[in-house]
């Protein structure tokens, strides 16, 4: 039996590459069906993401080294590309380590963002795919089921996917652990930078209730205010209308600051001291530093927020240990499960063996009988049948507990020299 | 005031160290505690959520062993055990955790189990290995309904203080992270700063009547019977310190209030009182100054 994975992604390839040999959602289904045929039936599964391309394979009796060879020339006639033009990129696993890259893909251990969830639906999305297209055999199938769990487990029981790493969500992220419940709260918007508009976009995402929108130029305030039902501010109304933001961004190319130390206090006072978070995107910067100081105002600038982010993409990367060291154990009882699987025809040849070694004694007996009607013959072959299925019930039963705990060959290979059985080619 | 000991057979007693069935209920129930505890410092560690809710389960089943124990001696001693150290502990905890549930009631401030059980259960870990020779000492009776409800009172407004003293330490912690921009870790296990700042003020709101109620009793008390304390009961430093904490926290309940003084500031304020009446509380307690006929016994 033989699995494999070949592929491409982020870590060796370009992105002018990569693209060249992506395969689009809806091409997916066709392309497994050519794959399926030109792999001889192999069992197929395509991952295809914008930072890898992957075809997983399996094949009862074709060699590992022939199915590798089969994907990487499925490629270059798929993508009209010639396989020069990619194999210096080219990564391919065999058996267990197949396994083991799925389940880091899957639990997004060899991601471009360590911890990104998006990943595992890429990786259900074409298990689907090939279950769907019914060119999954019992391997692939075991395959994904099995780097679900451990991608689940790895999520669950790490904190791979804690913290946000982008400065908008880690934006949204601090929000939310300042005010209880965003629905309800105001945020005022001064500007109308990229940044700016991306964290207001998530903060109405996650239910802020009220939007002011200022900007120097009324019209520019009008469009952002539109943009997500808010409510334009002439910008020389912005000292009398800060009391009334719980979440202030500012992207202003204004170059000094707008917002002072006095301006807060004002506005904490009006609104009862109540928390204001200030997301100062500016640079320059809008907000005198001096407002950091004061009680109730938590002010991020740009630097700050990509503070955070670093400081969260080095938790889920201290986090990378325990996902791999769960990843490993995922490995290993796969391994186990794909042993018992290859040594099942041997086990069956074996029963096979000891049925023809009771056939043939229970025939040279029954020639020696020849008083015994038909009925009793067939009592005596249901009996003898009995007896031998009766002797080896449990040592079947060990030897599949042994083959999934041990060397599975060297196992096989005992019992049959215990019982004096041939070895199965 | 004092009708001597009754007739109970302790196991004590009866001459020999078997466990009693109360022995087993007060073990188990500080056994529960600290594993309740262990459970939610784990989920600093993981963040599992779970953990929580086993945290839960486990005050749950610690409280009802301790009722149990409580129940156990009522019957025992045929009066409301209320007197000796083992008990006050006991009911302080038992009467804190209903209290505490009641405050992380939605699911998103039950983080602070992590702040609230590790005292709590240091607290029920000392009672059940330096106090619990008074279980086997019969209670003193408490003179009058009036002092019955002023204990109960106390014991539940003391709760509420220290689940409130408790959650400001909770607040300060996270404001200063969010301030040093520390956000990783345990920051992110914990609830928001409006919701702490919620929790804080529900304690506080629910605790301080119950403390003025408690003092109204006393003084009731002291009415009813102005041999008990002396004549100079309301000089006594345990009821001047009373007196204070009731006007600090009138204070800080008003300001937070009308909203002039909330956030860090309110938090420490709150934290710093508490612990400081708890220091001055258990300095009387050790010091002998607790009694009430204090100026009397000059």
């Amino acid at each position: 039996m033989s699995l494999v994975v070949l592929g491409l992604n982020h870590h060796r390839s370009p992105v002018e590459l990569r693209e060249r040999l992506a395969f689009r959602p809806e091409a997916v289904p066709g392309a497994l069906t050519e794959l399926h045929r030109q792999l001889d039936k192999a069992g197929v599964a395509i991952l295809s993401t914008c930072n890898r391309v992957e075809i997983y394979a399996n094949h009862n009796t074709a060699s590992a080294q022939r199915l590798s060879s089969g994907a990487s020339a499925f490629l270059s006639r798929y993508h009209d590309l010639p396989e020069q033009a990619f194999q210096d990129g080219l990564y391919q696993y065999e058996g267990a380590e197949t396994a083991g890259h799925l389940f880091r893909v899957a639990s997004s251990l060899d991601s471009l963002v360590i911890g990104e969830a998006q990943i595992l639906g890429q990786v259900h999305d074409a298990y689907l795919a090939s279950q769907r297209g019914q060119v999954a055999d019992k391997v692939i199938h075991a395959l994904f089921q099995k780097a679900f769990a451990v991608a689940k487990a790895v999520r669950s029981r790490t904190r791979i996917g804690a913290g946000n790493v982008s400065v908008s969500s880690v934006a949204v992220d601090l929000a939310a652990s300042i005010f209880m419940d965003l629905a309800g709260k105001t945020v005022m918007v001064i500007g109308a930078g990229e940044t700016a508009r991306l964290t207001l976009k998530s903060l109405v995402e996650r239910g802020v209730g009220n939007v002011l929108a200022l900007n120097r130029s009324l019209e520019k305030a009008k469009a952002m205010a539109a943009s997500c039902e808010g409510e334009p501010v002439a910008f020389a109304e912005l000292g009398r209308r800060l009391h009334r933001a719980d979440i202030v961004i500012t992207s202003t190319a204004a170059p000094g600051f707008i917002l002072h130390p006095a301006e807060f206090q004002d506005a904490l006072r009006q609104r009862d001291y109540a928390p204001m978070f200030v997301i100062d995107i500016a640079v320059p910067r809008d907000v005198e530093p001096a407002v950091a100081e004061l009680d109730n105002v938590y002010l991020y600038n740009m630097d700050d927020l990509e503070e955070v982010v670093a400081a969260n993409l080095d938790e889920r990367r201290r986090e990378m240990a325990h996902g791999m060291a769960i990843v490993e154990r995922g490995v290993e009882q796969f391994s186990r499960w794909m042993h018992a699987l290859e040594v099942e025809p041997a086990i069956a040849a074996m029963a096979d063996e000891l049925d023809a070694i009771r056939t043939r004694e229970l025939e040279s007996t029954l020639s020696n009988l020849p008083d015994l009607t038909e009925e009793q013959r067939e009592e005596v072959r249901y009996l003898t049948k009995r007896i031998v299925r009766a002797i080896l019930q449990s040592p079947m039963t060990q030897l599949k507990h042994e083959i999934r705990h041990h060397d599975p060959h060297t196992v096989l290979h005992l019992v049959k020299r215990l019982f004096g059985l041939r070895d199965s080619p | 005031m004092f009708s001597g000991r009754p007739r109970v057979l302790f196991a004590a007693e009866r001459g020999n160290d078997m466990l009693t069935a109360m022995d087993i209920a007060f073990y188990a129930g500080a056994a529960l505690y600290a594993g309740a505890a262990l459970i939610s410092l784990y989920y600093l560690r993981e963040a599992n959520r779970r953990a929580l809710t086993l945290s839960v389960g486990f005050v749950m089943a610690g409280a009802l062993c301790l009722v149990a124990t409580f129940a156990l001696r009522w019957a025992g001693v045929k009066r409301l055990p209320l007197t000796t150290v083992a008990d006050v502990l006991s009911l302080l905890t038992v009467l804190t955790s209903i209290l505490m549930l009641w405050l992380i009631r939605k699911e998103n401030v039950r983080p602070l189990l992590c702040f609230y059980l590790p005292p709590l259960a240091a607290i029920c870990l000392a009672n059940a290995t330096i106090a619990r020779p008074d279980l086997h000492e019969a209670p003193r009776a408490l003179p009058g309904l009036p002092l019955t409800v002023h204990v109960g009172l106390a014991f539940l407004a003391y709760g509420l203080f220290y689940l409130a003293g408790m959650t400001s330490m909770a607040y300060v912690y996270q404001s200063r992270r969010l301030k040093q921009h520390r956000t990783t870790g345990l920051f992110q296990r914990l609830p928001s700063l409006e919701e702490l700042d919620h929790t804080l003020f529900r304690a506080v709101k629910l605790g301080y009547p119950l403390f003025l109620i408690t003092l109204i009793f006393g003084a009731l008390w002291a009415r009813v019977d102005p041999d008990l304390l002396g004549a100079h009961w309301w000089l006594a430093p345990k009821v001047v310190l009373s007196f204070a904490m009731a006007a600090f926290y009138a204070l800080a309940f008003h300001i937070r209030r009308v909203g002039r003084f909330r956030g860090p500031k309110l938090a420490y304020a709150v934290f710093f009182g508490f612990a400081l009446f708890l220091t001055s509380y258990l300095v009387l307690a050790l010091t002998g100054l607790r009694s009430y006929n204090f100026w009397g016994s000059f």
